[in-house]
């Protein structure tokens, strides 16, 4: 997987994913599990390497930007 | 069938206008004085990425109706009993959050970094006749000052923006330099009804800076605020990731 920059538009959605994955109340001890295949640690980074519009694509359509493969990269 | 947890709220049941995951019902266990707000879920059934995204658009709307701490994605109860043994044990860590984050709402501001690291700081002259040995550490030494550099100027930008808010230290929650493009990452909880001024102030603040881009994002719930002691852990037993996850 490259790195791609940052986009502003990225960052927003990158800060979002970063709380939904790694804030709130942690009602249980750590553990890794995967949405879409993907662990959840990589999941922020696959989510904003794909666009936004990928994201709000209807559910059934073709998955955008390496949902379906794990490995990540920098957040960069 | 699992449990899979959005939000812990006050009890009594309080009344809100959003369904849960994929539209389907939005369930309330109750406990200790408090509740916790969950989809039900077949453990055949994978979360899929948008349920990510879902998931806030969830807890958005009970935070909307309540006071709200949100659960971090992915945590599932294996029945009721489960989830209300859970907020049994930690009821009064629970209730200390909830104040806490009470009328509050999270903003995030980010400042990227203009220019690739390492591009605005000074290197020094490289000695052509110097071996690569020499040639390395001075290379090494010009990428560590330019590191210390951006994180000086990364630590007075978060002294600025802090300024800027004119809230409590204890009410803003800040990274820097965590990675290379990223300058800083702050969140900080407003009350909710000043939310709009300081998002308006921050990005007036922002428009103002030369070496970094700004990106203001919220009112959001207090996702970062919302951490308790988890000294009072819960154990596994009681409340457990989907099973069968990661898928083989």
């Amino acid at each position: 997987m490259s790195v791609q920059p940052l986009a502003p538009s990225d960052a927003s959605l990158l800060e979002l994913v970063d709380r939904l994955l790694n804030k709130g109340v942690v009602l249980i001890g750590e553990a890794t599990i995967s949405v879409a295949g993907v662990d959840l640690i990589y999941l922020g980074l696959n989510l904003v390497l794909s666009s936004v519009d990928a994201l709000e694509r209807p559910r059934g359509g073709p998955a955008g930007g390496g949902g379906s493969s794990g490995g990540g990269a920098p957040r960069t | 069938m699992r449990l899979i947890a959005h939000a812990i709220t006050p009890a009594p049941r309080p009344r809100v206008a959003v369904r849960g995951l994929r539209g389907r019902p939005l369930e309330w266990l109750e406990s200790a004085g408090l509740g916790i707000w969950s989809t039900r879920w077949d453990t055949a059934e994978p979360l899929a990425r948008e349920d990510v995204l879902d998931h806030h658009r969830v807890i958005e709307g009970i935070c909307a109706a309540t006071p709200c701490l949100p659960v971090r994605f992915g945590t599932a109860f294996a029945d009721a009993a489960a989830a209300r043994a859970t907020l049994d044990r930690r009821s009064d860590a629970l209730r200390d959050a909830l104040a806490r984050v009470s009328g509050r709402s999270e903003i995030a501001v980010t400042l990227l970094w203009r220019e690739p690291s390492g591009d605005s700081a000074p290197r020094p002259p490289v000695d052509d006749a110097a071996g690569t040995g020499r040639r390395f550490l001075e290379e090494r030494q010009a990428r560590w000052s330019a590191s210390d550099a951006r994180r000086r100027q990364a630590a007075e930008l978060v002294e600025r923006l802090v300024a800027t808010l004119a809230v409590e230290p204890a009410l803003v929650r800040h990274e820097i330099c965590s990675s290379e493009r990223v300058a800083v990452s702050l969140a900080v909880l407003s009350p909710t009804d000043q939310a709009p001024d300081q998002i308006a102030s921050l990005r007036r603040f922002l428009a103002g800076l030369s070496d970094v881009t700004g990106v203001v994002n919220g009112p959001w719930p207090p996702y970062t605020f919302a951490g308790i002691d988890e000294s009072g852990g819960v154990s596994a037993g009681s409340a457990t990731r989907l099973p069968g996850w990661p898928p083989a």
